[in-house]
């Protein structure tokens, strides 16, 4: 056994985000992932930005250059069915007669119509982990509700939570559950189902409501209403448990593309961490100015505490101010957009984060690497994504049994491509 | 009550704010976890909100609380030898041992994952801390913010003209310990498979780093940094039904009427008619304009703003008019009923939505735990996910030390 999901073949039934990622992640971990697509119901991802350039600069075309889609994908088998017809169902039933988990993050509503409900796919085999990620539930008044990330970040929460409070609740400017938070939550209880079964045999349904999942690490808000019937609300960078805690503004990057504002951000979470700041920074002295010296004061006094930081660290790199505060081992960071992490950030780059993956249209590109590094069973991406269809040949043969006359006849027909 | 589908595994942690969810998730699945805690607790403990009729203390914070359902407590204190041998007695007893130390911490006390491997090969060890267990930053000082900010999110957070905002809720600690937990299940699924533990190491600077969505494709491929921007988003001018509206009493919805899914915008019309706000949408020339605006539309005003810009003066009186209309209902009213019109319509919840929000109260997904000695039952938020088979036991988060004498006892 090289990985700890060796053998075990995933029937990926999902799209956009939150589905896809968790199954990529079973991939990683050895998995056999089947994606299922159609060109019918393109999985939207696969035609927005960002786009592979040519050389020439202009954009690549296509269903197989968007870095977002690939991102999301890698170590699949891809194929394409067209679950609206018969035929196309009786296909996928045979991907699910043969797998060890199925995950979909459809609608309840297409749910329905493609007959993908857990005791339809049980009937078939007892033994899967049916793994459901809708946007509300499959059951409930709201089950029908509309939603993608970005519907899913305000109805959670995160949005009347998250920014300054003089703004309006504008989001934190990505479709964030859907990245780390819903697939995170989704391996982990694919992961706990499939040790169940492991031990007794038995398969069973996994539900993940995405609204269910989110509101789950909304911090303590929901948790605070309902013990204390207070309503917090967004509070900005500060922290109930130290200060100065929040971004400040360092001097310019010409180099940081595009984005040359550059901001360190610091948390002092103790008086020591306030002693060490002014120590930093050059001005010691402050640190027993009876406004700021403790906590509580710097907490009354804390427009005047962020002016002050903001004034030490406006004229200074943003790494250097790093530097100087985790010398004297007070929590501070950099700022950083995706040009640090992928080629400025020394740490990121020696652990080996990013993977690079040869892919046949991009080119070389970037993958996310798996965050939990195994010492014995580090995770592989073990291929780029596919392109559309480029395992339906393949799959069909080996692992559905399909005969070349059989699967000529589905191509034909428009069931396969 | 049935059996988790973690049942048997015993879990020992030594966390904090880091890796304390981690924890529950696994307690919550089953896993008898037990918290070895410092006299006093950690700072999670002294961290508010907490319950607001008993005392602060460590056995009232709320964020304790939601971090450490399902746990046991043992008090030891890992300063003193004493502390140390019975922390790695209880750490050989276990299947999982769970840290989010700083690197090196544990080992100086004798309980790193050197030592206890060479007595216990099987064991898997998970650390979880802000820039991992090598590399030139792992001694790094942490807190949530900086892995926010290190990870690559805080900068797509944002107005443009203010600092660029952290997410609320600790999302790097949290998205950390989710890695975490999937880390330590594949560990265990493993070790159980061939009796060998291992290392599981995270970073919360790489766990929370999938989230910049595109921003890393976008420079890997096009050279080109996403930044923070703000209300408008991507879109340069305001449209209609796109976009964070004021609702009556002060709430506030989004509408992405424009986005691919659901129904497009004419349904908004016939909503606000029926409402008898749809002012002049049905008089030319903005009835065609109305029948006209999709998601073609969006895609031509983001593609190139100068095409659209005759049709700025119109867009601009179409988004008052959606904006009157919002503002003629609740929240709450406006979710509910553009919903069942298949518009994307979501509310900017505050907790008290969320707290009474239909879809969570018919699915009983809230739980009510009694704390006895508070003479107290609090309802909490339930868990991410439901499994038919193992259902998801969320029991009261344990008070300092209130396992001590048990646990030792057994160990004994």
């Amino acid at each position: 056994m090289a990985l700890p999901l060796d053998g075990i073949r995933v029937a990926d039934f999902s799209w956009f985000g939150a589905g896809p990622i968790a199954a990529q992640t079973l991939a990683t971990f050895g998995a056999e992932v089947v994606r299922i697509e159609s060109e019918t119901k393109i999985d939207s991802l696969r035609i927005v930005q960002p786009i592979a350039l040519n050389p020439d600069g202009t954009f690549k075309t296509g269903y197989n250059v968007s870095g977002y889609f690939n991102n999301f994908n890698a170590g699949k088998l891809g194929i394409q069915l067209d679950l609206n017809t018969e035929r196309g169902q009786e296909i996928g039933y045979r991907l699910i007669e043969k797998s060890d988990v199925f995950l979909t993050n459809f609608t309840p509503r297409v749910i329905d119509k493609w007959n993908l409900r857990y005791e339809q796919i049980a009937a078939v085999n007892p033994r899967i982990i049916a793994a459901y990620s809708p946007m509300q539930g499959l059951e409930g008044p709201h089950r029908d509700f509309l939603g993608f990330g970005a519907v899913l970040t305000p109805v959670t929460g995160i949005s009347e939570m998250s920014g300054f409070p003089n703004r309006r609740p504008i989001g934190v400017g990505t479709n964030y559950p859907d990245y780390v938070v819903n697939p995170g939550h989704t391996v982990t209880a694919i992961l706990a189902a499939l040790r169940y079964r492991i031990r007794t045999g038995k398969g069973q349904r996994v539900e993940l409501p995405q609204i269910e999942s989110v509101v789950n690490v909304l911090g303590t808000a929901v948790a605070e209403y309902l013990a204390n019937g207070t309503i917090p609300t967004r509070g900005g960078n500060r922290s109930p448990i130290a200060a100065p805690h929040g971004a400040f503004r360092c001097a310019d990057d010409s180099e940081s593309v595009g984005s040359p504002d550059r901001w360190v951000v610091v948390a002092c979470q103790s008086d020591d961490h306030w002693v060490q700041l002014c120590d930093a920074l050059g001005n010691p002295g402050v640190a027993s100015d009876p406004r700021f010296a403790t906590f509580a004061a710097r907490k009354r006094n804390e427009d005047d505490l962020e002016a002050l930081v903001a004034g030490w660290t406006r004229d200074r790199r943003a790494e250097d101010v790093m530097l100087l505060l985790q010398e004297r081992a007070v929590p501070a960071g950099v700022v950083q957009n995706a040009q640090d992490m992928l080629d400025r950030d020394p740490h990121v780059k020696a652990r080996g984060y990013y993977r690079y993956l040869e892919h046949a249209e991009t080119g070389r590109a970037a993958y996310d690497g798996p965050a939990m590094v195994l010492s014995l069973t580090p995770g592989v991406l073990a291929a780029p994504a596919p392109l559309l269809g480029e395992d339906t040949f393949d799959v069909c043969e080996r692992i559905l049994g399909l005969s070349p006359d059989e699967i000529a006849d589905l191509v034909a027909e428009g069931i396969l491509h | 009550m049935a059996d988790g589908a973690l049942a048997g595994i015993r879990v020992v942690e030594f966390t904090d704010e880091l890796g304390s969810y981690c924890g529950r998730l696994l307690a919550d699945l089953g896993a008898d976890t037990i918290k070895v805690e410092p006299p006093g607790g950690g700072v999670q403990r002294r961290t508010p909100p907490f319950y607001a009729t008993a005392a602060p203390g460590p056995d009232t914070s709320i964020a304790f609380w939601v971090h450490n359902t399902s746990k046991k407590s043992v008090v030891l204190d890992l300063e003193a030898s004493e502390g140390q041998d019975l922390a790695r007695e209880l750490a050989l007893s276990a299947d999982v041992v769970l840290e989010d130390n700083a690197p090196g911490y544990l080992a100086a006390r004798g309980l790193g994952y050197p030592d206890l491997r060479a007595v216990k090969p099987s064991l898997v060890y998970t650390s979880i801390t802000g820039f991992g267990q090598t590399g030139l930053h792992s001694h790094y000082a942490y807190s949530d913010i900086v892995g926010q900010a290190m990870g690559g999110i805080m900068t797509l957070a944002g107005e443009p003209a203010d600092p660029p905002n952290v997410i609320y809720g600790h999302q790097a600690n949290a998205s950390a310990s989710i890695q975490a937990a999937q880390g330590t299940l594949l560990a265990i699924l493993y070790a159980e498979a061939t009796g060998h533990g291992q290392l599981v190491d995270v970073s919360a600077q790489e766990a929370v780093s999938m989230s910049q969505e595109t921003a890393m494709q976008t420079w890997d491929l096009q050279r080109r940094n996403r930044t923070r921007t703000g209300e408008r988003g991507l879109i340069p001018v305001p449209l209609p039904g796109m976009g964070v509206y004021e609702s009556k009493g002060g709430g506030y919805v989004t509408l992405y009427i424009l986005a691919p899914s659901g129904a497009d915008f004419p349904e908004m019309v016939s909503w606000m008619r029926e409402r008898g706000m749809a002012a002049d949408l049905d008089e030319e020339p903005y009835r065609t304009t109305c029948e006209s605006l999709n998601l073609g539309t969006l895609s031509q005003v983001m593609a190139n703003p100068q095409s659209a810009v005759a049709l700025f003066p119109q867009l601009s009186h179409l988004n008052d008019v959606v904006t009157q209309f919002i503002a003629s209902l609740t929240a709450t009213e406006a979710y509910e009923e553009g919903q069942q019109r298949r518009l994307s319509v979501g509310i900017v919840s505050t907790a008290k939505d969320l707290a009474e929000n239909r879809q969570l109260r018919a699915r009983h997904w809230f739980r009510t735990i009694d704390f006895d000695s508070l003479g107290a039952a609090v309802e909490f938020p339930g868990a991410p996910y439901r499994l038919s088979e193992t259902p998801v036991e969320i029991a009261r988060p344990p008070r300092l030390g209130e396992h001590t004498h048990q646990v030792l006892a057994s160990l004994r």
